[in-house]
Protein backbone atom coordinates (compact mmCIF):
# COMPACT_ATOMS: atom_id res chain seq x y z
CA UNK A 1 0.00 0.00 0.00
CA UNK A 2 0.97 3.67 -0.74
CA UNK A 3 2.88 4.90 2.30
CA UNK A 4 4.67 7.79 0.18
CA UNK A 5 3.55 11.03 1.36
CA UNK A 6 2.37 13.03 -2.44
CA UNK A 7 3.71 17.00 -2.32
CA UNK A 8 0.06 18.25 -3.62
CA UNK A 9 1.57 21.67 -3.71
CA UNK A 10 3.62 20.71 -6.20
CA UNK A 11 2.40 22.07 -9.73
CA UNK A 12 2.30 18.27 -11.43
CA UNK A 13 0.89 16.79 -8.51
CA UNK A 14 -2.59 17.88 -7.48
CA UNK A 15 -4.96 15.78 -5.48
CA UNK A 16 -6.19 12.91 -8.62
CA UNK A 17 -3.22 13.46 -10.34
CA UNK A 18 -2.56 16.06 -13.12
CA UNK A 19 -4.06 13.80 -15.93
CA UNK A 20 -7.16 14.05 -14.18
CA UNK A 21 -7.43 17.26 -13.26
CA UNK A 22 -6.79 17.99 -17.21
CA UNK A 23 -9.60 15.57 -17.90
CA UNK A 24 -11.60 17.64 -15.31
CA UNK A 25 -10.92 20.81 -16.95
CA UNK A 26 -11.73 20.17 -20.50
CA UNK A 27 -15.08 18.61 -19.77
CA UNK A 28 -15.89 21.75 -17.25
CA UNK A 29 -14.92 23.80 -20.73
CA UNK A 30 -17.01 21.43 -22.99
CA UNK A 31 -20.29 21.70 -20.60
CA UNK A 32 -19.55 25.55 -20.03
CA UNK A 33 -19.64 26.23 -23.56
CA UNK A 34 -23.10 24.27 -24.24
CA UNK A 35 -24.47 26.03 -21.44
CA UNK A 36 -23.25 29.42 -22.88
CA UNK A 37 -24.54 28.13 -26.40
CA UNK A 38 -28.00 27.27 -24.30
CA UNK A 39 -27.97 30.73 -23.09
CA UNK A 40 -27.70 32.39 -26.03
CA UNK A 41 -30.20 30.42 -27.62
CA UNK A 42 -32.73 31.21 -24.60
CA UNK A 43 -31.75 35.03 -25.05
CA UNK A 44 -33.26 34.83 -28.50
CA UNK A 45 -36.39 32.59 -27.62
CA UNK A 46 -37.17 33.58 -24.28
CA UNK A 47 -41.23 32.27 -24.31
CA UNK A 48 -40.18 28.74 -25.66
CA UNK A 49 -37.56 27.95 -22.99
CA UNK A 50 -39.92 29.06 -20.65
CA UNK A 51 -42.79 27.18 -21.44
CA UNK A 52 -40.16 24.46 -21.88
CA UNK A 53 -38.17 24.51 -18.57
CA UNK A 54 -41.52 24.50 -16.84
CA UNK A 55 -42.38 21.23 -18.25
CA UNK A 56 -39.38 20.38 -16.03
CA UNK A 57 -39.64 18.44 -12.50
CA UNK A 58 -37.31 20.95 -11.00
CA UNK A 59 -38.09 19.19 -7.57
CA UNK A 60 -36.48 15.91 -9.30
CA UNK A 61 -33.63 17.79 -10.06
CA UNK A 62 -33.17 19.43 -7.10
CA UNK A 63 -33.52 15.92 -5.09
CA UNK A 64 -30.74 13.99 -7.87
CA UNK A 65 -28.78 17.40 -6.40
CA UNK A 66 -28.80 16.46 -3.01
CA UNK A 67 -28.07 12.40 -3.91
CA UNK A 68 -25.19 13.55 -5.84
CA UNK A 69 -23.68 15.23 -3.04
CA UNK A 70 -24.70 12.38 -0.38
CA UNK A 71 -22.61 10.56 -3.07
CA UNK A 72 -19.44 13.02 -3.10
CA UNK A 73 -19.47 13.82 0.63
CA UNK A 74 -19.24 9.61 1.04
CA UNK A 75 -16.69 9.63 -1.70
CA UNK A 76 -14.75 12.19 0.41
CA UNK A 77 -14.73 10.22 3.50
CA UNK A 78 -13.73 7.28 1.56
CA UNK A 79 -10.55 8.83 0.72
CA UNK A 80 -9.56 10.02 4.13
CA UNK A 81 -10.37 6.64 5.40
CA UNK A 82 -8.18 4.69 2.72
CA UNK A 83 -5.52 7.57 3.65
CA UNK A 84 -6.19 6.64 7.14
CA UNK A 85 -5.62 2.66 6.26
CA UNK A 86 -8.68 1.76 7.02
CA UNK A 87 -9.62 0.00 4.32
CA UNK A 88 -13.16 -2.03 5.02
CA UNK A 89 -14.15 1.47 6.47
CA UNK A 90 -13.07 2.91 3.24
CA UNK A 91 -14.90 0.14 1.10
CA UNK A 92 -17.89 0.73 2.92
CA UNK A 93 -18.27 4.57 2.11
CA UNK A 94 -17.23 3.31 -1.44
CA UNK A 95 -20.64 1.11 -1.35
CA UNK A 96 -22.49 4.38 0.13
CA UNK A 97 -21.24 6.42 -2.56
CA UNK A 98 -22.39 3.77 -5.41
CA UNK A 99 -25.68 3.85 -3.62
CA UNK A 100 -26.19 7.39 -4.50
CA UNK A 101 -25.11 6.86 -8.13
CA UNK A 102 -27.47 4.59 -8.51
CA UNK A 103 -30.10 6.69 -6.63
CA UNK A 104 -29.34 9.40 -9.59
CA UNK A 105 -29.44 7.07 -11.89
CA UNK A 106 -33.20 5.88 -11.29
CA UNK A 107 -34.58 9.20 -10.73
CA UNK A 108 -33.09 10.37 -13.76
CA UNK A 109 -34.71 7.35 -15.94
CA UNK A 110 -38.08 8.23 -14.25
CA UNK A 111 -37.80 12.06 -15.44
CA UNK A 112 -36.75 10.45 -18.68
CA UNK A 113 -39.93 7.92 -19.12
CA UNK A 114 -42.25 10.73 -18.21
CA UNK A 115 -40.57 13.27 -20.92
CA UNK A 116 -40.49 10.25 -23.41
CA UNK A 117 -44.01 9.38 -22.45
CA UNK A 118 -45.46 13.05 -23.26
CA UNK A 119 -43.65 12.48 -26.50
CA UNK A 120 -40.53 15.06 -25.47
CA UNK A 121 -37.62 14.27 -27.75
CA UNK A 122 -34.46 15.97 -28.94
CA UNK A 123 -36.37 16.92 -31.91
CA UNK A 124 -39.09 18.73 -30.21
CA UNK A 125 -37.31 22.36 -29.93
CA UNK A 126 -34.03 23.75 -29.00
CA UNK A 127 -34.30 23.62 -25.71
CA UNK A 128 -35.04 20.02 -25.31
CA UNK A 129 -32.22 19.22 -27.84
CA UNK A 130 -30.03 20.29 -25.34
CA UNK A 131 -31.71 18.96 -22.17
CA UNK A 132 -31.30 15.70 -23.72
CA UNK A 133 -27.56 16.36 -24.81
CA UNK A 134 -26.63 18.23 -21.83
CA UNK A 135 -28.03 15.85 -19.07
CA UNK A 136 -27.68 12.29 -21.46
CA UNK A 137 -23.95 13.01 -21.69
CA UNK A 138 -23.80 14.09 -18.22
CA UNK A 139 -25.24 10.34 -16.95
CA UNK A 140 -23.10 8.87 -19.44
CA UNK A 141 -20.33 10.14 -17.08
CA UNK A 142 -22.06 9.15 -14.30
CA UNK A 143 -22.27 5.11 -15.42
CA UNK A 144 -18.79 5.63 -16.09
CA UNK A 145 -18.09 6.90 -12.98
CA UNK A 146 -19.75 4.22 -11.11
CA UNK A 147 -17.66 1.93 -13.55
CA UNK A 148 -14.50 3.25 -12.06
CA UNK A 149 -15.75 3.08 -8.30
CA UNK A 150 -16.40 -0.64 -8.76
CA UNK A 151 -13.45 -1.39 -10.39
CA UNK A 152 -11.34 0.26 -7.60
CA UNK A 153 -13.18 -0.71 -4.84
CA UNK A 154 -12.76 -4.60 -6.25
CA UNK A 155 -9.27 -3.64 -6.58
CA UNK A 156 -8.69 -2.42 -2.87
CA UNK A 157 -10.34 -4.97 -1.25
CA UNK A 158 -8.36 -7.92 -2.89
CA UNK A 159 -5.41 -9.71 -0.68
CA UNK A 160 -2.17 -8.38 -1.64
CA UNK A 161 -3.75 -5.29 -3.48
CA UNK A 162 -1.56 -2.86 -5.31
CA UNK A 163 -4.58 0.28 -5.35
CA UNK A 164 -2.59 3.35 -3.98
CA UNK A 165 -3.77 6.45 -2.53
CA UNK A 166 -3.33 7.98 -5.90
CA UNK A 167 -5.60 5.59 -7.67
CA UNK A 168 -8.66 6.14 -5.04
CA UNK A 169 -8.17 10.12 -5.08
CA UNK A 170 -8.16 9.97 -9.04
CA UNK A 171 -11.56 7.55 -8.83
CA UNK A 172 -12.88 10.44 -6.07
CA UNK A 173 -11.86 13.07 -8.36
CA UNK A 174 -13.87 11.66 -11.48
CA UNK A 175 -16.79 10.92 -9.15
CA UNK A 176 -16.79 14.73 -7.96
CA UNK A 177 -16.09 15.85 -12.11
CA UNK A 178 -19.86 14.31 -12.15
CA UNK A 179 -20.88 16.62 -9.33
CA UNK A 180 -19.50 19.50 -10.38
CA UNK A 181 -21.47 19.43 -13.88
CA UNK A 182 -24.32 18.55 -12.38
CA UNK A 183 -24.15 21.69 -10.47
CA UNK A 184 -23.72 23.73 -13.02
CA UNK A 185 -26.42 22.16 -15.85
CA UNK A 186 -29.13 22.29 -12.64
CA UNK A 187 -29.74 25.85 -12.31
CA UNK A 188 -29.52 26.42 -15.87
CA UNK A 189 -31.47 23.84 -17.35
CA UNK A 190 -34.29 23.49 -14.52
CA UNK A 191 -34.31 27.06 -12.58
CA UNK A 192 -33.75 30.50 -14.46
CA UNK A 193 -35.67 30.34 -17.46
CA UNK B 1 -16.04 10.69 9.21
CA UNK B 2 -14.31 14.28 9.64
CA UNK B 3 -16.06 16.72 11.05
CA UNK B 4 -15.42 19.72 7.96
CA UNK B 5 -16.53 16.91 5.67
CA UNK B 6 -19.86 17.21 7.93
CA UNK B 7 -20.22 20.71 7.99
CA UNK B 8 -19.32 21.47 4.23
CA UNK B 9 -21.68 18.96 3.32
CA UNK B 10 -24.76 20.76 5.92
CA UNK B 11 -23.42 23.67 3.95
CA UNK B 12 -24.01 22.11 0.59
CA UNK B 13 -27.22 20.55 1.57
CA UNK B 14 -28.61 24.30 2.96
CA UNK B 15 -27.10 26.06 -0.05
CA UNK B 16 -29.16 23.23 -2.31
CA UNK B 17 -32.38 24.44 -0.40
CA UNK B 18 -31.70 27.98 -0.29
CA UNK B 19 -31.47 27.33 -4.67
CA UNK B 20 -34.86 26.10 -4.31
CA UNK B 21 -36.48 28.91 -2.00
CA UNK B 22 -35.18 31.39 -4.14
CA UNK B 23 -36.21 29.73 -7.72
CA UNK B 24 -39.60 29.98 -6.22
CA UNK B 25 -40.20 33.13 -4.08
CA UNK B 26 -38.23 35.25 -5.91
CA UNK B 27 -40.00 37.61 -8.40
CA UNK B 28 -37.25 39.85 -10.05
CA UNK B 29 -35.71 37.48 -12.64
CA UNK B 30 -32.32 39.27 -12.97
CA UNK B 31 -31.58 38.97 -9.36
CA UNK B 32 -33.06 35.57 -8.78
CA UNK B 33 -30.60 34.48 -12.20
CA UNK B 34 -27.66 36.17 -10.27
CA UNK B 35 -28.53 34.44 -6.69
CA UNK B 36 -28.92 30.98 -8.17
CA UNK B 37 -26.09 31.50 -10.07
CA UNK B 38 -24.21 32.72 -7.56
CA UNK B 39 -24.94 29.90 -4.58
CA UNK B 40 -24.10 27.36 -7.67
CA UNK B 41 -21.05 28.67 -8.14
CA UNK B 42 -20.42 29.01 -4.01
CA UNK B 43 -21.57 25.09 -4.42
CA UNK B 44 -19.26 24.34 -6.89
CA UNK B 45 -16.45 25.69 -4.96
CA UNK B 46 -16.95 23.88 -1.59
CA UNK B 47 -16.86 20.65 -3.86
CA UNK B 48 -13.96 21.45 -5.71
CA UNK B 49 -11.79 22.76 -2.62
CA UNK B 50 -13.16 20.71 0.35
CA UNK B 51 -14.36 17.29 -1.28
CA UNK B 52 -11.56 17.07 -3.87
CA UNK B 53 -9.04 18.94 -1.75
CA UNK B 54 -8.08 21.16 -4.31
CA UNK B 55 -7.37 23.51 -1.09
CA UNK B 56 -4.07 21.96 -0.90
CA UNK B 57 -2.87 22.00 -4.67
CA UNK B 58 -0.86 24.63 -6.20
CA UNK B 59 -2.09 28.09 -6.33
CA UNK B 60 -2.41 27.51 -10.26
CA UNK B 61 -5.08 24.90 -10.02
CA UNK B 62 -7.04 27.03 -7.89
CA UNK B 63 -6.87 29.93 -9.87
CA UNK B 64 -7.65 28.43 -12.92
CA UNK B 65 -10.44 26.29 -11.54
CA UNK B 66 -11.81 29.70 -10.13
CA UNK B 67 -11.62 31.47 -13.71
CA UNK B 68 -12.99 28.65 -15.65
CA UNK B 69 -16.25 28.64 -12.67
CA UNK B 70 -16.01 32.59 -13.35
CA UNK B 71 -16.37 32.88 -17.20
CA UNK B 72 -18.95 30.25 -17.20
CA UNK B 73 -21.38 32.16 -14.38
CA UNK B 74 -21.11 34.97 -15.60
CA UNK B 75 -21.53 34.34 -19.14
CA UNK B 76 -24.42 32.51 -18.43
CA UNK B 77 -25.84 35.56 -15.97
CA UNK B 78 -25.29 38.24 -18.49
CA UNK B 79 -26.75 36.60 -21.46
CA UNK B 80 -29.74 35.42 -19.43
CA UNK B 81 -30.49 38.49 -18.63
Amino acid sequence: METLKINYKNLYFPPGGILMWIIIFLELITFGMALVVFAMYGSEEPEIFHQSRLQLNSTFGAINTVFLLTSGFFMANAVVEFKAKNVKKSSFYFKLTMLGGLLFLILKSVEYYHKIDSGITLETNTFFAFYWLLTGFHLIHVIMGLVILIWTNNGMMKKNSDTEVVDVEACAAFWHMCDLIWLLLFPVLYLIF
Amino acid sequence: MKKTLLFNYGLLILLTISTAVISNFVAIKSLAIGLIMGLSALKFMLVSFEFMELKKANLFWKVSLIFVLFLIVLSVVFISN
